[in-house]
Order: structure tokens, then C-alpha cells, then sequence
């Protein structure tokens, strides 16, 4: 059986790395890097998901755990492709030497 | 010194936060697992946003996805578990992988241990440490001032909802089970025909015999996750498929533009190499 302090604790671990992912993708500069911050943001809301699916006893929190995969293998497939365009271009991967490219 | 002071503190309050926190857990082994998955993961997490070199964060991912699937599997969800190590940990870091030694060039020749300038200084580093410190303190206030108000013990209701939709095959092992129980069998006050005392599951049958289930007769972590996926969710697994359809489009589209000048520089080298090919032919007319 699981309490509602067990939940809490799956729930601050989920919270700790959404916001170790948000720091690490303000503070990066890597845009390879940035894009694996986005990805542990994604972890941690699995983890939420799935810890909450648990408490109800409602499958529906595992099933969210299949879109996000769909969703993080589809953003990993577009962000890397265009990742490696720009740095074909550029011949870096400094997200800030992008911020010229809108002229 | 004084940071070894701090850090020792910090280290202790933890424990003592942590062996305080066990006491919570029904079950103290699996108290001790999730400290151990759980500080894997957060300080793996850690290293990830601070390493410098890039190839090195992508590899304490794999160690945050691998700590994540041992949560998964504190949490009774075994298929999400073996799902996310094998899609992430074995298919979608490959390809950040294969970016990362793609695009990683040799910045300084004679130090070669050195990363590129925008790995080593951080953009911004005390802005994205408070929004991320106003977003921690934000997630933990909610989830310690909501699950407070929570029941202190999870509903159990819907728990074996998988089993009643295939009644047809449950109803046949029931019945080589045992061939005297009277089917149907009567719904529980919550409206499911399988009960459970928090202990192991049975059915009630009309004339009041009760029947305990083996668990081989429950259904598996991946039968529920699927009948639910096709159950709930028919319209968001079409856009599902819908997404990795466009993802593969938009892939194909951003690749056929390297290609294209690629195919130039083919035909190019072919060219070339026709020309080459016959040495003894070039030779002949220039004698």
C-alpha cells in the first residue's frame, strides 16, 4: 500500500529534477546539452505521472509515460537534425551565436 | 573549510531527514530503495546540468533514466520501467550520442582536455538558480500542502477494472478453477465483480461463496497499461502516430537538403574517378 508521505516523496523527487532541468537549460549554452535538460524535464514528469497513476490505482499515468516517450523520441529526432544543419553552418553549437540568424 | 562545514551539515540533515522519512514507508527495504534511486537520480541529474563536456552529461542521463526505471519499479510499474530503459536509454541517447561525437570538434590542439568556451561559462547562472529555486519551492509547497489533504490511503476501486472487460476468458479459468462456483459473480458495493481486502483479490458468487484468486489469474502490469492505452486513450495513440509520422517527414525533409549538396559533390567524385579509373587510357594520350 502506498500513503499519501510516500507520494509526496515521489512527488519532490519528480519536482527536483524538473527544476535541475530548468536550470540546466538556462544555464547551458550547449544546444545539444539544452536539449538533454528538456529530456530530464521529461523525466521528471513521468515520474509524477506514474507515482500518482500508483496512488489511484489508475493505469492512466503509465499510459501518459507512452506519449511522453513518443514525444521525446519525436523532439529528439527534429531538435538533432536540426541541431547538426546549424552546425554544419556555423561550424559551432553555441545557442547564443544563433540568436543571428532571424536577419 | 567552512564549505566542508556546510557540506557536512547539509549531509547529516539529510540522513537524519531520510532515516526519519523511512518510518513512512510500510515496507523499510523498499524505503531504502527509493533513498537510493532517488539520490542517484538527483545527483546524476546534477552532474548532467554542471559537467563540461558533453558526452559526459549524456552519460549520467543514461544513469537518471536507469535510476527513473528503478522508481518505475518501486512503483509496480514494470513495463513503463523496461519501456523507458530500452527506448531511452538504448535508442534515443544513441542518437544524441551520434550528434554529440558528430558535431564535438577538437577546439585547442595543444590542450586537448579542454572544452569549447561555451561549455565551460555558464549563461546566466544566479537568474536560472532562482527561477528554478522559486519553481522547487512552488512544486513542494503544492505537493506538501495537497497530499496533506489526500486521503492517507490510495482508493483501490478501479484496480482490477481489466479483468471484467474480458470476461469471457476470465469466466473459462474461473471455471477450471473451480467447475461448482456460480457465475455471475455479485458486484461489490463500488461496483467491481473482483474485490480485494488489501490482501489477495476474490469474487463473491450469487449464492454467497467466496472464491479466492491466484495471482497468475490477475491480470499483468502490461495488460492493464495496454487495455487502458486502447481502452482510454483510441484518439491521443492515433495522434501518437500521427507525431512520429511528422517527426519522421520533418526529419527526411531537414536531411534531403544535406543530401542533395552531397549528391553534387558524388557525382563530382564520380567524375573524377572515372577519370582515374583508366590511368592507362590518360596516359597513352598524353604519349
Amino acid at each position: 500500500m502506498m500513503t499519501s508521505s510516500v507520494l509526496a516523496g515521489y512527488l519532490i523527487v519528480s519536482g527536483l529534477l524538473l527544476s535541475i532541468g530548468l536550470i540546466g537549460f538556462f544555464v547551458r549554452r550547449n544546444l545539444i546539452v539544452m536539449f538533454l535538460c528538456t529530456e530530464l524535464m521529461f523525466q521528471g514528469a513521468a515520474i509524477a505521472f506514474v507515482a500518482i497513476g500508483r496512488f489511484l490505482f489508475d493505469y492512466s499515468g503509465q499510459v501518459m509515460v507512452i506519449f511522453i516517450l513518443t514525444v521525446a523520441a519525436a523532439e529528439a529526432a527534429l531538435a538533432l537534425a536540426l541541431v547538426v544543419l546549424l552546425h554544419r553552418q556555423r561550424d559551432t553549437l553555441d545557442a547564443d551565436v544563433f540568436g543571428e540568424l532571424q536577419e | 573549510m567552512t564549505m566542508i562545514v556546510i557540506g557536512v551539515t547539509a549531509a547529516g540533515w539529510l540522513i537524519g531527514l531520510a532515516t526519519g522519512s523511512l518510518s513512512t514507508f510500510a515496507d523499510v527495504s523498499q524505503g531504502v530503495f527509493f533513498f537510493i534511486f532517488s539520490l542517484c537520480g538527483v545527483a546524476s541529474s546534477i552532474r548532467l546540468v554542471t559537467h563540461d563536456r558533453p558526452v559526459y552529461s549524456a552519460l549520467y542521463f543514461v544513469l537518471v533514466v536507469l535510476s527513473t526505471a528503478g522508481l518505475f519499479l518501486l512503483l509496480e510499474a514494470e513495463f513503463m520501467a523496461f519501456a523507458l530503459v530500452i527506448v531511452y536509454a538504448g535508442a534515443i541517447l544513441i542518437t544524441y550520442m551520434f550528434v554529440l561525437m558528430l558535431a564535438n570538434q577538437a577546439v585547442d590542439s595543444d590542450q586537448p582536455h579542454t572544452q569549447a568556451l561555451y561549455d565551460r561559462i555558464p549563461r546566466e547562472p544566479a537568474a536560472a538558480v532562482g527561477v528554478g529555486f522559486l519553481l522547487l519551492c512552488l512544486i513542494s509547497g503544492t505537493v506538501i500542502g495537497g497530499t496533506s489533504s489526500l486521503p492517507t490511503q490510495g482508493v483501490q476501486q478501479s484496480q482490477w477494472s481489466t479483468l471484467e472487460h474480458l470476461s469471457k476468458q476470465f469466466e473459462s479459468s474461473v471455471m477450471e478453477l473451480d467447475a461448482s462456483f456460480a457465475w455471475p459473480p455479485v458486484d461489490s458495493p463500488s461496483g467491481n465483480k473482483i474485490r480485494h481486502d488489501g490482501i489477495e483479490a476474490f469474487i463473491v458468487s450469487s449464492d454467497g461463496t467466496t472464491l479466492v484468486l491466484p495471482t497468475s489469474l490477475l491480470p499483468t502490469n502490461t495488460q492493464q497499461v495496454g487495455w487502458s492505452l486502447v481502452n482510454d486513450f483510441p484518439v491521443s495513440l492515433e495522434l501518437a502516430g500521427v507525431i512520429l509520422l511528422m517527426a519522421m517527414f520533418g526529419a527526411a525533409i531537414l536531411a534531403r537538403r544535406a543530401i542533395e549538396l552531397g549528391e553534387q559533390e558524388k557525382r563530382n567524385v564520380l567524375l573524377g574517378n572515372n577519370r582515374d579509373a583508366n590511368p592507362l587510357d590518360d596516359s597513352g594520350d598524353q604519349s
